[in-house]
C-alpha cells in the first residue's frame, strides 16, 4: 500500500504556506481595509494571505497525488546548537560587551559540528574577538559595547 | 559628438590629477573593504565620511563617495561568491551561481569574471552616462507610481524565474517575502503592522539580518548536518582565473547584462537590484543550455555582476540631472553636494562641468581601479576557503551576529535573525528557494506603496495602471513572462500525468 | 604639486577617521572628579544618515567639542520615525554625556502615537532650541498658481482635483497641509511619501499639485524653476527665498509652519552640565563657520536657554495637537 502523503517535502511546504497564511490573515483582520480610492493598511496583506494559502493549499493536495522527495534527515546538534549560539550574543551583547560575548558565542559554537578541538575552538574564538575588536570598534568605530556595562 | 569627447577629455583631466586619483582610490579600497565586511555597508560609510568630506573640494569629495559606493557593490559580491552571504540586496542572485562555483574549486574564476564583466560594463555605463544622459533622465521623469507599479510587478514574476525547482513553491516564497516585507510602518496610513508590539520591529525586518540568517547562519546548519568531506574546503581549488574559453562563452552575457543594467539603474527605487535578477532571468531565457544555472555556471556569475555595476553607474543619471536621489547612498551625496552650495539638477551639467564630467570620468578610473586592486587578491581569498570547515563556520556565524547587531545598535534585529535562521533552516530542508523570497521582501514595500499612491491619486480608478503606455508595457511584460514560465512546467506535468 | 601634499588631505581623512572612533572609547575613570565634561559626550541623532539632521547635528558636535574641550561624538540611531533614538537618551543616565538631536517630531509624536515608550515632559528636557528653518510652499508648474491666494481660489475651483504631497503621516509637511486646508477650507487629498525628496518627479508632471518642503528638499528643484515657489511659511522671509512672501504676508495671518531643532537631555541631569551644555550651544551658534554651514542647507540659528527652549515646546505641542485633533488624524 502507498503511504498517503506521496509528496512528503510539497506537503510540509504547503503546511507551512498556509500557516503564514494564517497568520497573515488574522494580523491583517485587525487593519483597515479602507473604501473608496483609499486602499487601508489591511488590503493588500489580505490580498497577499489568501493568495498564499491558495498556493499551500495547491501543494497540500498535490502532495497526495504525485510522488515527490523525502525529507532528509534532521540532525538537531547543529541546529539547536546554533541558534542557542545567536540567541546567546542577542542576550548579551549590551550587559557583557563584545569581548565576552563573542568570545564565548563562537567557542561554544565550534560544538556544532561532530570535529571539535577544544584547544583549537579556543585559539579561534579569542583570534575572532581580536579580529573584530581591531576591524570593528577601532578601524570603523561602530557602535558597540566593549566590556561589561557595570 | 566632438562635445562629448571634449567632454569626457575634460573629465579625464579632472579625474587623473595625482589629488583625485588618491581619492579614487581611498573611496573604492574602503568600498571594497566594507562591502566584504558584513553589517557596515556604503550607507554607513558613506555618512561616516561625510563630515571629512566638507573638509574637501566638492569634485574630490563626489569622487571619494562615488568611490565607497561602486566598491561596495563589488565587494558585496566576493563574500556572496566565497561564503554565500550577499551583503546587499543585489548580490543575492551573483550567490546563485558564484557560490557554487566556489564550491566546485572554481573560485578563482567567479571572482575574475565578476570583475572583468564589471569592469567591462563600468565602461561602457561611462559612455552611456556621457552620451545618453540628458534622454534617460527624461525615462526617469516618466516614471510616475503607476509605471513603478507594474516595473515591480514584472520585477516579481521574473523572480519566479529564478527558482531551480517547483514554480508554486517559487511563487510562494515570493508571496512570503511580500508579507516579510509588510513588517512596520506603513508609509500610506503610519499604521505599524506586522510588529507584534515590538519597538524594534517598527521600522520592519531589518534586510540584513533577513539575508544574513538565511545565507548565512541557516546555510551553516545545513552544511554541518553532510559529512565533513562533502564540505567547499575539500574541494579541489583550480585555476585562479578565468580561462579564454570561460571569458569567451561570457561574452554575449556580459554586453546583454550591461544593456538591461544601464537602463535600468537609471531608474529611482529598485533599479539596480531589478538589474541584477533581470539580467540573470534573461540569461536563463535566451543563452544556450540554461539547464547549468543553478548549478555553478559561469555566465550565471557574469549576467548579475555586469548588470549591477553598469546600473549602479547609470543610478548616478538622476541624481546629477534630476537631483532625485535613486537610493540612500544618493541622498547622502545629495547632501555632500549641498553643503557645497552645489544644488544638483539639470543646471549641474552645464554649470559644472568639471565636476560632472570630472565624477563621470573618476568612475571609470575607478572601476579599472577596482580590477588591478581585486585581481591579485583573488589568489588569497582562494586559499582562504581551503580553511577546514570546522574554522570557517564559528566565524561565519560571529560575522553575521556583529553584522546584524551593528546594522542599527539593535538587539531586535539578532533575535529576529535567529527565528529567521530555523525558517531558512525549514525552507532549505522543504527544497522552497529563498532569492523568490528574498526578491519579494525588497520589492514588495515598493510595490504595495505605488499601487496605493496610485490610486490615491487616480481616486481609486484602476485604469490609470493601463492608461500610460510605458505602465500598460510592462503588466504585458509580466503576463508574457508569466506564460513562459508556466508553460513547460504544465506540459511537464501533462507528460507525467500521461505516463501514468 | 608634490606627491606627499596631494596625498596629505586624503591620508589625514583617514586618521581622522580612526582617531574620531578611537576617542569615543576613551575610557577616563580616573578623570570622573573632575567638572563637566571630562569624558566623550554622545550626540544622539534618531534618524538615518542624510538630511538635516544628520547635517546639522554632525556640524553642532564637530563645533561643540572645541566649545567644551570634550569630543561630541554624534551617532546615528534611527527607527520608528525617532522614537528608537529619542527612547535610547530618555531611559541613559542623567548625567549630561548622552544627548539628542530632534525636530518637531519629538512633540507630535506623543500626540499621534497610540502608545509611547516615553514620556516628553517627564523624561526629557530641553537644552536649548538651537535653530528655525522654514518649510516651503511649492506648486506643479504647469498650474496657473503664483500665489497662496491663487491656490486657495484655485482648490475652491476645482474640488477634488488638489493633491499634496508629505514625508508620511504625522510629518511637519503633512501637518502644515493640514493646517492649511483647516484655515482655508480648501479641501485637497494627502499623498505620503517615504521622504519628501521622492514626491518631486510627481510635482513636476502635475500628479501632486503643492506641497510644503523642507528648504534642502525643495532646492535642487526650485533653482531652476522646476518647481514654483509661491511662499515660505517663517515668521520672515527666508533668506534662501528673498523674493518669495511668507504665508503670513500673504494673508492668512499667523500660519508659521517651523522646521525647528532642539537638543535634549534626560530630565534629571543636573543644572551645572545643562548651563555648561547650554553655554556651549550659544557660543558655537555665534560662531560665523557654523552660521555659515547651517546657512547653506537654510538653516537659521537659534539658541534659547533652556526655560524658553521648554515654554516653546510646550507650545509647539499644543498647536500640533490641536492640528491633529481638529483634522482627526490618526494612524489608520
Amino acid at each position: 500500500m502507498k503511504p498517503l502523503i506521496r509528496a512528503p517535502k510539497d506537503f510540509w511546504s504547503g503546511v507551512m504556506f498556509l500557516a503564514f497564511a494564517a497568520l497573515t490573515l488574522v494580523t491583517a483582520s485587525g487593519y483597515s481595509m479602507g473604501r473608496g480610492g483609499r486602499m487601508g493598511p489591511g488590503y493588500f496583506p489580505t490580498m497577499l494571505g489568501w493568495l498564499l494559502a491558495l498556493l499551500g493549499a495547491i501543494l497540500v493536495i498535490r502532495s497526495f497525488a504525485i510522488t515527490g522527495e523525502a525529507i532528509e534527515k534532521i540532525k538537531f546538534r547543529p541546529l539547536l546548537a546554533l541558534l542557542g549560539c545567536v540567541l546567546f550574543f542577542a542576550v548579551t551583547i549590551n550587559p557583557l560587551g563584545l569581548v565576552i560575548s563573542l568570545t564565548i558565542t563562537t567557542f561554544l559554537c565550534a560544538f556544532a559540528g561532530d570535529e571539535v578541538r577544544v584547544g583549537e575552538a579556543l585559539a579561534l574564538s579569542l583570534g575572532l574577538t581580536l579580529f573584530s575588536l581591531v576591524i570593528f570598534v577601532f578601524a570603523l568605530g561602530l557602535p558597540l559595547p566593549v566590556w561589561p556595562s557595570l | 559628438m566632438m562635445d562629448v569627447f571634449s567632454n569626457i577629455w575634460l573629465g579625464l583631466t579632472v579625474a587623473v590629477t595625482l589629488k583625485n586619483l588618491a581619492y579614487c582610490l581611498i573611496g573604492s579600497f574602503l568600498g571594497t573593504v566594507v562591502g566584504v565586511l558584513p553589517g557596515i555597508g556604503p550607507v554607513t560609510t558613506v555618512a561616516m565620511l561625510m563630515p571629512i568630506s566638507f573638509t574637501l573640494e566638492p569634485t574630490s569629495a563626489l569622487i571619494m563617495l562615488a568611490g565607497i559606493y561602486y566598491g561596495a557593490q563589488y565587494g558585496g559580491s566576493t563574500t556572496a561568491i566565497l561564503i554565500n552571504i550577499p551583503g546587499e540586496a543585489s548580490s543575492v542572485v551573483t550567490s546563485l551561481d558564484g557560490h557554487q562555483m566556489a564550491r566546485q574549486g572554481r573560485a578563482g574564476p567567479a571572482l575574475g569574471i565578476a570583475a572583468l564583466g564589471s569592469f567591462f560594463a563600468g565602461t561602457v555605463a561611462t559612455f552611456v552616462i556621457a552620451f545618453g544622459a540628458p534622454p534617460l533622465a527624461k525615462l526617469a521623469l516618466q516614471f510616475g507610481p503607476a509605471e513603478y507599479f507594474s516595473l515591480m510587478l514584472c520585477g516579481l514574476v521574473a523572480a519566479v524565474v529564478l527558482a531551480r525547482g517547483s514554480i508554486i513553491k517559487a511563487i510562494a516564497m515570493v508571496l512570503l517575502g511580500l508579507v516579510f516585507g509588510l513588517s512596520g510602518s506603513d508609509v500610506n496610513s503610519g499604521v505599524r503592522r506586522f510588529t507584534y508590539g515590538f519597538q524594534g520591529l517598527a521600522d520592519g525586518i531589518e534586510f540584513v539580518a533577513l539575508s544574513m540568517a538565511i545565507y548565512g547562519v541557516a546555510e551553516v546548519i545545513v552544511n554541518l548536518e553532510k559529512k565533513v568531506d562533502e564540505n567547499a574546503s575539500t574541494a579541489p581549488v583550480g585555476s585562479v582565473w578565468p580561462s579564454w574559453a570561460d571569458i569567451r562563452y561570457c561574452i554575449p552575457t556580459v554586453l546583454r547584462g550591461t544593456a538591461l543594467g544601464s537602463v535600468l539603474g537609471v531608474l529611482p527605487g529598485g533599479g539596480a537590484l531589478l538589474a541584477s535578477f533581470s539580467a540573470y532571468t534573461l540569461e536563463k531565457k535566451v543563452a544556450k543550455a540554461p539547464r547549468n544555472f543553478g548549478h555553478g555556471d559561469i555566465r550565471g556569475v557574469a549576467a548579475p555582476e555586469s548588470a549591477n555595476n553598469a546600473g549602479a553607474q547609470t543610478s548616478f543619471i538622476p541624481m546629477l540631472t534630476l537631483g532625485i536621489p535613486s537610493n540612500p547612498t544618493m541622498a547622502l551625496m545629495i547632501g555632500a553636494l549641498m553643503v557645497h552650495g552645489i544644488t544638483p539638477g539639470p543646471r549641474v551639467m552645464t554649470d559644472r562641468p568639471e565636476l560632472f564630467w570630472g565624477i563621470v570620468a573618476s568612475m571609470w578610473i575607478g572601476n579599472l581601479l577596482l580590477v588591478v586592486l581585486n585581481l591579485p587578491m583573488v589568489g588569497i581569498w582562494v586559499r582562504l576557503l581551503r580553511t577546514p570547515y570546522r574554522l570557517m563556520f564559528p566565524a561565519i556565524v560571529g560575522f553575521c551576529c556583529i553584522g546584524a547587531y551593528t546594522v542599527n545598535a539593535n538587539v531586535t534585529d539578532i533575535v529576529v535573525m535567529a527565528f529567521i535562521t530555523l525558517f531558512g533552516y525549514i525552507c532549505l530542508k522543504l527544497d522552497c528557494e529563498p532569492a523568490p523570497l528574498i526578491l519579494g521582501f525588497v520589492l514588495g514595500p515598493l510595490m504595495e506603496e505605488n499601487l496605493r499612491r496610485g490610486l490615491l491619486i487616480s481616486r481609486g480608478d484602476p485604469m490609470i495602471f493601463l492608461n500610460t503606455p510605458i505602465s500598460l508595457g510592462f503588466l504585458i511584460a509580466a503576463a508574457l513572462l508569466l506564460l513562459v514560465v508556466a508553460a513547460p512546467a504544465i506540459r511537464r506535468k501533462r507528460e507525467e500525468a500521461l505516463v501514468e | 604639486m608634490t606627491i606627499a601634499r596631494a596625498l596629505r588631505a586624503p591620508l589625514s581623512a583617514l586618521v581622522l577617521l580612526g582617531l574620531s572612533s578611537a576617542a569615543s572609547l576613551v575610557v577616563t575613570s580616573a578623570a570622573q572628579a573632575q567638572a563637566f565634561p571630562n569624558k566623550p559626550v554622545r550626540l544622539v541623532l534618531p534618524y538615518s544618515p542624510g538630511g538635516i539632521i544628520d547635517y546639522v547635528g554632525r556640524t553642532m558636535a564637530q563645533a561643540l567639542t572645541g566649545a567644551l574641550g570634550q569630543p561630541v561624538v554624534a551617532e546615528n540611531r534611527p527607527g520608528a520615525g525617532g522614537i528608537t533614538g529619542t527612547d535610547s537618551v530618555a531611559r541613559s543616565p542623567a548625567d549630561g554625556y548622552t544627548l539628542v538631536l530632534m525636530d518637531p517630531a519629538i512633540v507630535i509624536n506623543p500626540t499621534l502615537q497610540p502608545s509611547m515608550p516615553y514620556d516628553l515632559f517627564k523624561q526629557l528636557k530641553t537644552v536649548s532650541i538651537i535653530s528655525s528653518s522654514p518649510e516651503v510652499v511649492v506648486v506643479a508648474p504647469e498650474l496657473p498658481i503664483k500665489s497662496i491666494s491663487d491656490l486657495i481660489a484655485y482648490g475652491k475651483a476645482n474640488p477634488g482635483k488638489l493633491n499634496f504631497a508629505s514625508a508620511g503621516i504625522g510629518t511637519t509637511p503633512h501637518l502644515a497641509g493640514e493646517l492649511f486646508q483647516q484655515r482655508t477650507g480648501v479641501v485637497a487629498t494627502h499623498i505620503p511619501y517615504k521622504s519628501i525628496g521622492q514626491s518631486y518627479p510627481d510635482m513636476m508632471s502635475n500628479k501632486v499639485q503643492f506641497a510644503f518642503s523642507s528648504i534642502a528638499g525643495a532646492l535642487p528643484f526650485t533653482t531652476d524653476n522646476r518647481v514654483r515657489v509661491i511662499a515660505t511659511t517663517g515668521k520672515t522671509r527666508s533668506p534662501v527665498y528673498p523674493d518669495a512672501p511668507t504665508v503670513d504676508e500673504a494673508g492668512l495671518k499667523g500660519f508659521e509652519v517651523d522646521l525647528w531643532l532642539g537638543i535634549f537631555a534626560p530630565a534629571a541631569t543636573p543644572a551645572e552640565a545643562m548651563d555648561k551644555l547650554n553655554g556651549a550651544m550659544q557660543t558655537v551658534l555665534k560662531d560665523p563657520e557654523v552660521l555659515k554651514a547651517l546657512a547653506k542647507v537654510g538653516v537659521e540659528p537659534r539658541g534659547t536657554t533652556s526655560a524658553e527652549g521648554e515654554a516653546f515646546l510646550k507650545a509647539e505641542f499644543g498647536k500640533w495637537k490641536k492640528v491633529i485633533e481638529d483634522g482627526n488624524i490618526k494612524e489608520n
